[in-house]
């Protein structure tokens, strides 16, 4: 397997993040985005600089925090930088024929 | 731009001995000092405070927070 470049162990994936800016995506309704740090074999995670967001019955709530352990039992997406970024292209294509005009 | 990791064990045993908020799935909060940690990241606080949507709801001194499946949690260094 290790003869294959393309083909990564999810574990090496995350371990190429650290100390990049990733979207985490919980079940339910909350979604972080913040540095990563560290990381375990149970992807716990320790994020700094993070940008909590909830959906609630009042809206969108924002909150940040400096430094946490984010419990990894919940993760149901993770988003690298490079993924939010082709994302946002995706978007800008998608409203395109104003932005661009 | 080489940083040093810092993973979850070693972050968590670092912050024995200061204060914490702990946010439960929930909702609540615990905000005390961290005594203690075990292997399976079970919490022990001192002069925990109980907040429930951001709103205090009362001291609760020492506890142990339980880290099961249920009461899924993230740790904030406050």
């Amino acid at each position: 397997m290790a003869n294959n470049p393309s083909q990564l162990l999810p574990s090496e994936l995350i371990d190429r993040c650290i100390g990049s800016k990733i979207w985490v995506i919980m079940k339910g309704d909350k979604e972080l985005v913040g540095t990563l740090r560290g990381f375990d074999v149970y992807v716990n995670m320790v994020l700094e600089d993070v940008t909590e967001y909830e959906i609630t019955a009042e809206g969108r709530r924002i909150t940040k925090l400096d430094q946490i352990l984010l419990n990894g039992n919940n993760i149901a997406i993770l988003f690298l930088a490079s993924v939010i970024l082709i994302l946002a292209i995706i978007w800008l294509h998608a409203v395109g024929p104003w932005w661009f005009s | 731009m080489a940083t040093i990791p810092v993973n979850p064990k070693p972050f968590l045993n670092n912050l024995t001995g200061k204060p914490v908020i702990v946010k439960l799935k929930w909702g609540m909060e615990y905000k005390g000092y961290l005594v203690s940690v075990d292997s399976y990241m079970n919490l022990q606080l001192a002069n925990t405070e109980e907040y429930i949507e951001g709103q205090f709801t009362g001291n609760l001194g020492e506890i142990l927070i339980r880290n099961d499946r249920k009461n899924q949690c993230h740790c904030v260094t406050a």
